[in-house]
């Protein structure tokens, strides 16, 4: 066989090469091991002495922006303290979940109400904030917009948040002007009653022939244009549990609540937009695609209830929108959903590591995120002095005329804490909860039948409040 | 035949030692931590017994039997389906065309391109009110479907979706196909044998360990479907997607009970080892090795 | 071969409706990389980018060190590759084509490593390396491809071995040949499609793996295009046009290697089989 030797040859390259790549990584290896073997967060525990935090953070390179800024500012305020940005880019708890079990944990880290805060504040392994929120002279709880801490019960402060994100009803300006209909009020004393609100909604949804839902002869299967779309994620529909005076568990944190009167309207108002009135298309849960910019552009929907974060991205697609009050059931009410910082019990420099937070938090670091519409400030004194007020609403694309009194106004007087923070359990309430609702938007049960139907389950998860 | 021990243990120790280093320990490791209430942020672990299988079979998990169901539904529509579509598309590769580079390659590019960038053409495709199938549907006076939306419809419409990343089988079947000398085809041509009769006597034969490593892959890859309800239905809706490993994930991860995850995981191990060995066993009547004299 | 024109025109059609369903992903990426994030999301969705964004390729790149993600994605990437070819086909031959008592028990038991999912093993295989102090560098995304390669490839490879006849070995042993002798002149050489299939794989699992780095690795300096292609989704928005930007650079690569790598089998064996 002649052609042996050549694949010797070949195989004898191979290997060199193998041997080549090798060595190569094993001296990146070896370089890397002399930096960073263990923890790195205590270099010397002397006074004066080089201090070094490490911060874990997830989000879009302008997310991340901020934070940087921050870290800047305060490594040049704190000389002797150096901040280590640790971006964890996506599956951020099942990282954190490893770190944490590799005892490689961060000081600071950025913490969702909705996943493993909670189990790690349960197991101690966060600071009371409380304790610092207290002697501090530069911020308290006063000073800090309400409902943007969490507590793993009252006086124990596990997070603050950078900024709250606030509901608001979206819409499309020239889609109001092509029905010849009031666009949404924009104060919470004008607000829209339900029945008005689905009065509009009829008015604004469209067939294919141009009648609206209101034309005896519409006709509901061949929809172009719809007049609200469907806020089925928990966050968006508590806003109407809420103003409708209903809850997700009793004032007493015993019993399940959704499967009372007053939630149970709220559900199945909402759920009556899809299948009585005909003015929201079928649930599209999506975490994907970011639906309402393009849905309120292309005039898929007239109107469209998400958080003011989206703001951003319709100000980016450049057509008139605006923005105005929820209608109200019965209260005006808004949920306050936000991320926190948390600090680790095992951080060696608690008060260090405070004061790295209160920089995260800075509205001025921020200032990029907060004109461009995806955040909203932390502090007070950014929506009552005028001139910290204007920095970031004034003459902006992502601040239409509506937003002072339906978001900024609705956030300071009538807003409610997310029920990730007070309802304990709550994420397996609502593996409980979710699929019955999948029901109800799908018009296949009435809400009272299906929060009934999953009831005994939803409070065998109850397990009480913590405020 | 020579049979040698030393040389068999020789060729296969780099392999035998890295599944003794890598991987056993954690294998055990997860299956000691079922038999307990481990939870990663926990600084207390007990020993639990059984308490975690009983759990599991006794009907308090609400969510075992409903995401076992799922996954089998699952299986069963899609192992099937992969095999066929990619052994038909492997021979159609395997035909003597112009531009097979490319089209070999356009086969392939959906398992290239990031899950997100096809989810997202996916929930455009399959939205129900806005997508293209339902419109196209419409349009030819068919009812369209709920698809990802609908309780009925939400595991075909995933595994609708997995099939675009049958690349990887194609390709394996492609190699397999380019093993089979020509001269067979030849002698049933020269025997007045026809397209079928190739495929028959020849081309399924001799591509029958190509088949059986596909199949025994897919069936194993199948029951362990994440990345579809991860990215695509979070399990919803009605928790008719639920797929027993995104469940497990949830378990271990977002609700940090670890050690109910590893008693799911080695449930699912006993499930995936019995069909292993159920297809290995049927392989001796249809698989043919030509390094194994008959 | 005859291949009669009508079965080849069939061939055709067959083969444009599939190009027709399957090059949709990477054309979507393809025109989203060149929009504006409004445009991205239209809908009825736009195939042609108004204005072409030239620019979100040179912000894809700035706003990350694309440069040092690119070199160490390409070390892992090639030194996991030549590790599992090497590693692979060698188990692969003492699985197939070495005769000896356990053969199928050992095999039966490697395959386990298949069987139990992979987030209940995640935590005590990273406390493992952890252990070893290779937290934070590339070995445990590069040193398993050393032993064994993984037993998807060692069993890819077996099945394509054992399709081998046998006599070719017979002979070669009354030549006086040995084992490593009939591994590197008949089966290795006799495989080489499957090879291709193993490396070509290698590659891209390789290339686009996400979890490995996120868990062993914490300096950014050390991290992979794939980690920096998941840095582009935020809280509340994605940068899509940036994302798919960064995307169709890293994609890009991978149809570069297909395209080169399966040229290769095109080949096939054709008359081999009855030479030997």
């Amino acid at each position: 066989m002649a052609g042996i030797n050549r694949k010797t040859i070949w195989l004898a390259v191979f290997v060199l090469l193998a041997a080549t790549v090798l060595s190569a990584c094993t001296r990146s290896g070896a370089q890397l091991g002399e930096s960073s073997p263990g923890s790195s967060d205590t270099k010397s525990e002397g006074g004066g002495e080089k201090i070094s935090l490490r911060l874990a953070v997830w989000g879009a390179p302008d997310e991340v922006k901020p934070y940087k800024i921050a870290i800047e500012k305060f490594e040049k305020e704190h000389p002797n303290i150096k901040v280590e940005l640790q971006h964890i880019a996506a599956d951020y708890d099942t990282k954190l979940t490893t770190m944490v079990a590799g005892n490689d944990v961060p000081d600071v880290a950025m913490m969702e109400s909705g996943s493993i805060a909670y189990p790690l504040a349960e197991q101690g392994k966060f600071y009371n904030l409380q304790d610092f929120l207290s002697k501090d002279t530069d911020i308290n709880a006063d000073s800090l917009v309400p409902n943007i801490t969490y507590s793993l019960e009252k006086g124990n402060v596990i997070g603050i948040a950078p900024g709250p994100e606030t509901f608001g009803l979206f819409y499309n300006e020239d889609a109001f002007k092509d029905a010849g209909v009031e666009p949404p009020p924009s104060k919470v004393a004008d607000a829209w009653t339900w029945d008005e609100f689905v009065d509009v909604a009829k008015q604004l949804t469209l067939d294919k022939e141009g009648r609206n839902a209101a034309d005896p002869n519409f006709d509901p299967k061949n929809i172009k244009q719809y007049g609200i779309n469907l806020p089925s994620w928990w966050a968006s529909y508590s806003n109407f549990v809420y103003s409708n005076g209903g809850d997700f568990i009793s004032e007493d944190g015993k019993t399940f609540a959704l499967n009372q009167p007053e939630a149970v309207e709220a559900l199945q108002n909402l759920a009556d937009l899809v299948n009585v009135h005909h003015v929201a298309p079928s649930p599209v849960q999506s975490k994907n695609i970011p639906a309402t910019h393009v849905a309120l552009q292309t005039k898929k929907v007239a109107m469209a209830i998400d958080g003011q974060w989206v703001s951003s991205s319709l100000a980016q697609s450049k057509f008139n929108f605006n923005v105005g009050v929820l209608p109200v059931m019965k209260e005006p009410q808004t949920t306050v959903v936000c991320a926190m910082f948390s600090m680790f019990k095992s951080t060696k420099h608690p008060e260090e590591s405070w004061e790295l937070i209160k920089a995260l938090i800075d509205p001025e670091s921020s200032i990029d995120m907060l004109t461009a519409g995806t955040w909203m400030p932390a502090e007070l004194d950014w929506y009552t002095d005028q001139a910290l007020l204007d920095r970031w609403t004034k003459d902006l694309p992502a601040r239409p005329s509506g937003y002072q009194d339906a978001i900024i106004d609705v956030l300071l007087n009538h807003s409610h804490q997310t029920p990730t923070g007070y309802v304990k359990n709550f994420n397996k309430i609502m593996d409980v909860v979710t699929p019955a609702l999948d029901k109800v938007w799908l018009g296949q049960q009435s809400a009272q039948e299906a929060m009934d139907s999953i009831a005994d389950k939803a409070q065998a998860q109850v397990q009480g409040r913590r405020d | 035949m020579r049979k040698s021990l030393f040389y068999g243990l020789l060729f296969t120790s780099p392999a035998i030692l890295g599944f003794v280093i890598f991987t056993l320990g954690p294998m055990i490791a997860s299956l000691v931590l079922s038999f307990t209430d481990y939870s990663v942020f926990k600084e207390r672990t007990s020993f639990i017994g059984f308490d975690n299988y009983v759990r599991m079979f006794s009907g308090a998990d609400d969510y075992f039997y409903p995401s076992l169901g799922a996954t089998f539904y699952f299986v069963v529509l899609r192992v099937p389906a992969v095999i066929i579509l990619s052994f038909l598309i492997a021979l159609l590769l395997n035909m003597n065309v112009k531009g097979r580079a490319f089209f070999r390659t356009v086969v392939y590019l959906p398992s290239i391109v990031p899950a997100v960038a096809s989810a997202m053409i996916w929930m455009w495709l399959l939205n129900p009110d806005l997508g293209l199938v339902n419109t196209m549907l419409n349009a030819v006076g068919l009812p369209g479907s709920l698809w990802l939306y609908g309780e009925s419809s939400v595991v075909p419409a995933v595994v609708l979706t997995s099939l675009w990343g049958i690349g990887g089988t194609v390709i394996i079947f492609l190699a397999g196909l380019s093993g089979i000398p020509r001269q067979y085809y030849e002698a049933i041509e020269v025997d007045g044998g026809g397209w079928f009769s190739k495929l028959r006597h020849i081309t399924i034969p001799l591509v029958s360990p190509t088949i059986f490593f596909n199949a025994i892959m897919t069936i194993i890859g199948s029951i362990q479907v994440f990345n579809e309800a991860y990215i695509l239905t979070q399990g919803g809706p009605n928790n008719k997607s639920l797929f027993y490993v995104f469940y497990l994930w949830r378990t271990g991860f977002r609700d940090t009970e670890m050690g109910y995850a590893s008693a799911l995981a080695w449930v699912l191990f006993l499930i995936i080892l019995f069909f292993t060995f159920f297809v290995f066993r049927t392989s001796k009547s249809w698989v043919y090795y030509e390094g194994e004299g008959r | 071969m005859r291949t009669s024109k009508l079965s080849l025109t069939f061939g055709y059609i067959m083969l444009a409706l599939i190009t027709v369903l399957f090059i949709g992903p990477f054309l979507w990426l393809i025109r989203s990389s060149l929009m504006d994030l409004s445009q991205i999301f239209t809908m009825p969705p736009e195939w042609i980018p108004r204005p072409v964004h030239w620019d979100n390729f040179s912000r894809a790149m700035t706003v990350l060190p694309f440069g040092t993600y690119f070199t160490n994605t390409l070390i892992i990437t090639v030194a996991v590759m030549v590790g599992t070819v090497l590693s692979s086909s060698v188990a692969a031959f003492g699985f197939s084509r070495v005769e000896w008592p356990g053969r199928n028990i050992v095999f039966a038991i490697l395959m386990s490593a298949m069987m139990l999912p992979g987030a209940v093993t995640l935590i005590p295989s990273f406390l493992g390396w952890q252990a070893l102090g290779f937290y934070d560098t590339f070995y445990p995304l590069i040193v398993p491809a050393y032993f064994g390669g993984g037993i998807f490839n060692i069993f890819l490879l077996r099945q394509f071995y054992l399709t081998i006849p046998r006599d070719f070995d017979e002979a070669a042993f009354v030549d006086g040949a040995s084992y490593f002798r009939i591994y590197l002149s008949i089966i290795f050489p006799l495989s080489r499609s499957a090879i291709i299939v193993v490396a070509l794989f290698c590659f891209l699992a390789s290339w686009n793996d996400f979890m490995g780095p996120l868990i062993y690795l914490k300096s950014e300096d050390l991290f992979t295009l794939a980690l920096g292609l998941q840095m582009f989704q935020g809280t509340y928005t994605a940068q899509w046009d940036l994302l798919m930007a960064a995307s169709a650079v890293v994609v890009l690569p991978c149809v570069v290697v297909f395209l080169v790598g399966q040229k290769y089998f095109l080949e096939g064996i054709t008359l081999t089989g009855l030479k030997g």
